[in-house]
C-alpha cells in the first residue's frame, strides 16, 4: 500500500488506481473509528490515571486507581458477581441456543418462523423494560408468587429479590431469558451453511441424531459459537440495566455489577472519573484476555 | 404449501406489530442473514452500556433548552425540575404570579427527572461547558452540599440577593448552606410524619392519640398487638433504602460524619441504636420491607399495611386511595430510646431551587425567587392543593393551613406539619451522603440477616472512607 504516499503522479496504474478508490473508501469509516472510538480511549485511559474528586483532578501516583479498586470490597463483590453471571449464565444460553437453532433447522418442522419469532421475539423488547417487568413477576405479591401459593407450593409468597441466592438466579433466568433467542439466530444463520447432503450422508451412514448433532453440527458451527462466545463475554462483563433496574444491585450489594458500580461512583456519588475509568479499563482488559483465550482454545485455523 | 404461507402471514403480522426487523419466511437461508443484521445494530446499542447512552441522550436534551433559552432572551427563565403533579406545577404558579407584576415573563418548565437532573449537571459541569444547563434547577437537599462543594463554579450565591433566608425553616435552610454562603431557596417541606388508619387501629384496641409522643419501643411493643389482631403489620419501607434509618437518627441530630467530614459509623451511639431498633421492629414483623416504590405504595393503597412513616409528601401517595378517606390519622414519629436530644421529629426528603451559572439573567432569576418562593404567601395557598407545604414560615400563618382535611378526619394536617418542621432538628448530610447512606443500607441488610451490629458498621465505615478517597 506504498502507493499512497505519492498520489500526483500524472499516469497512475490501474493497480494503483484501484488501491486509491478503496482507501477512499476506507478512510472516512476510519476516521470516524478513530475520532469516535479510539480517541475517547486514549483520553479514558489518561483519566484513569489521575486521582480526585469531581473537576479537582492530577496526576499523582499514575497506578493508584489500578491499586484502589483491590482494596474496595464493593467492586471486588461486583467483580465476583460479573463473572458469577458469566460463568453461568453464558454456557447455559449459549446450549441452549444451539439445541433451539438446531430442532428449528428440522425441515419438517411446522410453523417453523412462527417458534423462529417468538424465541428471538424478548431481544426486541427494551433492556429496562423487561428488567422491571421481570422485577414485579418475581416480587412478594407478584406473578409468580401468586401462581405458587395457588398450587400450594408455598404459603407465602417468598421474597425472590429480597435473598442474595435467589436475586442471582433471577438476574440468571432473566438474562437467559432476553439473549438465548438472539444467539440462536446466529446458529441458524450458521447452520444455513452446512450442505443438507451432509446430514443426508450420515443418515445413510446410520447416524443416531446425538452422533450427527456432535460429530457435524457442532464442529462445522465452530466459527459461530466462537463469535457467540467472545459476544455473551463481552455483554456479560458490561451488564449494568439488569442490575441497576430489576435489583438495584441489592440485596446488600450481592447482586451489583462493575458496570453499575462505575455508575454509581461517577454519577450517584461525589464523581471520581479517575477512579471509575481506572475499573473501566479493568473491564476493558479482562475483555481482551477473555476474548484472546477463546481464540486461542476455539480456532484452530492456520 | 398453505401451511408455509399461512406461517409466513402470520409471522410478518407478528414482526410488523412488535416493529421487529426479523421476517418469519422460512424458505430462504437470506432471510437469517438479514435478520442478524439487524440484531447486531440492535446489540451494538445494548452493549454500550447503559450510561454512556444516557449521558449521550442528556446532552442532547440539554442543547435543546439551552438554544431555546438564548433565542427567547432576557423575559424567560428556563426551569428543570421533575413531578407535574407537584414542583412543576408549583413552579408554573409561581410564574403566574410573577407575571401579575411583569407581563412579558415567561417561565418555561423542563421535565426532568431527579436522576437525569443530576447526570446532566455532573456531566455539564465536568466537561467545563455550562451551556447546557437551565436557569433554575430544583435540587434534592440531600445532594446540594454534594454538587455545590464539587462544582462551586456552578452556582450563584445567593447570600446578597436581597432574599430574607431567616424566613425559613433553619434546619431547612440549612441544606443549601455552604461554607456560610446561601445557594438555595428552600421549597418543599419534608418534616416526617407517621399517618396511621385509625380504623385499624381501633381493631387492635388503640386510638391515634396511643400512637402520639411515643418511643420507638412503645411502637414495637404496640405494633405487635396490632400485627397479632389483624395481621397488619405497621410499617412497611423499601430494601436497601435507608428512608427509616437517615430519619430516626435526624429525629436525634445525629449524622452520619463528624463536623470535620469524616465518617462516624464506628462508635455512634445513635447509629446502633437505630441499626438494633430496626432489626427488632423487622425481626418482629412490625416492619415489612418490599423490593421498589411501587410496591411500598400499594402497601398503603392495598391495605396490607396499618400506616406508615415518611415526609410529608407522602401524603399525596395515601391520598390517591379515595376509598380510604376519613379512615386516616396524622401524628409524629416514635423517638428513640436512650439516646441523648432525641424528639419526635425528623425530615426526609425536601428539595431547594438553585440557580445555575449558566443564568444570563442573574438579576431576574433572583427577583423572580425572591418575590415568589421566597416572599409570596398567596403562591403558597394557590400550590397547597397539591400538598406542597411551605418551609416559608410566614405561609404558616396563612388560613389556609387551618383548615382541616376530611381525608386525614378533619384535621388540620397542614397546620401541624408547619409545627413539626418548626421542631425538626437539623442534622449534617455532608458531602458523602449517598456514599454513607448506600453503605449503611447494606450494614443494615447484612444487620436484618443476623451479622453483628459493630462488625457491619465497621465494614460499612471501612467501604465508606474507600469511597471518599
Amino acid at each position: 500500500m506504498s502507493q499512497v504516499k505519492e498520489p500526483k503522479k500524472k499516469k497512475m496504474s490501474l493497480e494503483r488506481r484501484h488501491n486509491l478508490t478503496g482507501w477512499a473508501f476506507l478512510t472516512p469509516a476510519t476516521l470516524m473509528i478513530a475520532v469516535m472510538s479510539f480517541w475517547p480511549m486514549i483520553q479514558a485511559f489518561i483519566l484513569s490515571l489521575q486521582t480526585g474528586k469531581a473537576n479537582n483532578l492530577s496526576f499523582g501516583n499514575p497506578l493508584a486507581n489500578y491499586v484502589r479498586m483491590f482494596r474496595d470490597n464493593v467492586f471486588m463483590t461486583s467483580l465476583t458477581n460479573t463473572f458469577l453471571y458469566l460463568i453461568i449464565q453464558v454456557p447455559i444460553m449459549l446450549v441452549l441456543a444451539l439445541i433451539l437453532a438446531s430442532m428449528l433447522n428440522n425441515k419438517d418442522l411446522r410453523c417453523k418462523g412462527l417458534f423462529r419469532t417468538a424465541i428471538f421475539l424478548p431481544c426486541a423488547t427494551s433492556l429496562v423494560s423487561y428488567a422491571i417487568i421481570f422485577r414485579s413477576l418475581f416480587s412478594v405479591d407478584g406473578f409468580i408468587n401468586t401462581v405458587l401459593v395457588n398450587l400450594g407450593i408455598l404459603h407465602t409468597g417468598y421474597n425472590f429479590l429480597g435473598h442474595a441466592t435467589s436475586a442471582k438466579i433471577i438476574i440468571i433466568v432473566a438474562l437467559v431469558w432476553r439473549w438465548t433467542g438472539y444467539n440462536m439466530v446466529f446458529y441458524l444463520s450458521g447452520l444455513q451453511n452446512i450442505e443438507y447432503s451432509v446430514y443426508e450422508a450420515a443418515k445413510i451412514d446410520g447416524a443416531s441424531p446425538m452422533q450427527t448433532f456432535f460429530k457435524i453440527t457442532v464442529p462445522l458451527l465452530k466459527p459461530t459459537i466462537l463469535l457467540t462466545a467472545i459476544m455473551s463475554t463481552n455483554g456479560t462483563l458490561q451488564l449494568f440495566d439488569e442490575s441497576v433496574n430489576l435489583t438495584r444491585g441489592g440485596p446488600a450489594n450481592a447482586t451489583i455489577t462493575m458496570s453499575h458500580y462505575i455508575y454509581n461512583m461517577s454519577f450517584k456519588y461525589v464523581p471520581t472519573f479517575g477512579y471509575a475509568a481506572a475499573m473501566s479499563f479493568l473491564i476493558f482488559i479482562l475483555v481482551a484476555i477473555l476474548a484472546f483465550v477463546q481464540m486461542k482454545v476455539g480456532d484452530k485455523r492456520d | 404449501m398453505k401451511r408455509k404461507i399461512l406461517s409466513a402471514l402470520l409471522c410478518v403480522a407478528m414482526s410488523a406489530t412488535m416493529l421487529v426487523g426479523c421476517g418469519g419466511d422460512s424458505k430462504e437461508p437470506t432471510d437469517d442473514t438479514k435478520t442478524e443484521g439487524t440484531d447486531d445494530a440492535a446489540a451494538g446499542d445494548d452493549a454500550a452500556a447503559g450510561d454512556d447512552a444516557a449521558a449521550g441522550d442528556d446532552a442532547a436534551a440539554g442543547d435543546d433548552a439551552a438554544g431555546d433559552d438564548a433565542a427567547a432572551g432576557g423575559n424567560k427563565l428556563t426551569v428543570w425540575c421533575w413531578d407535574p403533579a407537584f414542583n412543576i406545577f408549583s413552579m408554573e404558579e409561581a410564574g403566574k404570579v410573577y407575571q401579575k407584576d411583569h407581563a412579558d415573563f415567561n417561565v418555561e418548565v423542563v421535565e426532568t427527572p431527579w436522576e437525569d437532573v443530576q447526570t446532566k449537571l455532573t456531566t455539564a459541569a465536568t466537561s467545563g461547558d455550562l451551556s447546557t444547563l437551565p436557569d433554575i434547577i430544583l435540587m434534592q437537599d440531600n445532594a446540594f452540599q454534594k454538587n455545590v462543594i464539587s462544582y462551586p463554579d456552578a452556582f450563584v450565591d445567593l447570600t446578597d440577593s436581597g432574599i430574607d433566608f431567616k424566613q425559613f425553616g433553619e434546619a431547612k435552610t440549612a441544606y443549601s448552606v455552604v461554607e456560610g454562603k446561601n445557594y438555595g431557596v428552600p421549597f418543599d417541606n419534608g418534616a416526617v410524619i407517621a399517618a396511621y388508619r385509625t380504623d385499624v387501629l381501633e381493631q387492635a384496641g388503640f386510638k391515634i392519640d396511643d400512637f402520639t409522643d411515643i418511643t420507638w419501643d412503645e411502637y414495637l411493643e404496640k405494633g405487635k398487638t396490632v400485627l397479632e389482631k389483624t395481621g397488619k403489620p405497621l410499617l412497611s419501607c423499601q430494601a436497601g433504602e435507608s428512608d427509616v434509618i437517615m430519619m430516626m437518627m435526624q429525629s436525634c441530630g445525629a449524622s452520619l460524619f463528624d463536623d470535620q467530614g469524616n465518617p462516624a459509623l464506628v462508635g455512634n451511639a445513635a447509629l446502633k441504636k437505630v441499626m438494633e431498633t430496626y432489626a427488632a421492629l423487622k425481626e418482629a414483623g412490625v416492619l415489612v420491607e418490599v423490593n421498589d416504590w411501587d410496591q411500598y405504595i400499594s402497601t398503603m393503597t392495598t391495605e396490607t399495611v396499618a400506616g406508615t412513616i415518611n415526609g410529608c409528601w407522602i401524603m399525596a401517595s395515601i391520598k390517591t386511595a379515595e376509598d380510604q378517606s376519613g379512615k386516616w390519622a396524622i401524628t409524629n414519629m416514635p423517638s428513640l430510646v436512650g439516646v441523648d436530644n432525641a424528639t419526635n421529629y425528623s425530615n426526609n426528603g425536601g428539595s431547594s431551587w438553585a440557580i445555575t451559572a449558566n443564568c444570563q439573567n442573574v438579576d431576574l432569576a433572583k427577583d423572580f425567587l425572591k418575590s415568589t418562593f421566597a416572599g409570596s404567601v398567596e403562591l403558597y395557598e394557590n400550590i397547597i392543593s397539591c400538598g406542597a407545604l411551605a418551609t416559608y414560615l410566614p405561609a404558616g400563618e396563612s388560613d389556609v393551613y387551618a383548615q382541616g382535611d376530611d381525608f386525614f378526619g378533619g384535621d388540620a394536617v397542614s397546620a401541624k406539619i408547619v409545627e413539626f418542621a418548626g421542631k425538626t432538628p437539623s442534622n449534617n448530610t455532608g458531602v458523602f451522603y449517598y456514599e454513607a447512606r448506600d453503605a449503611v443500607a447494606t450494614a443494615m441488610q447484612n444487620i436484618v440477616g443476623g451479622a453483628s451490629v459493630d462488625d457491619e458498621l465497621q465494614l460499612a465505615q471501612e467501604t465508606i472512607e474507600s469511597q471518599m478517597q
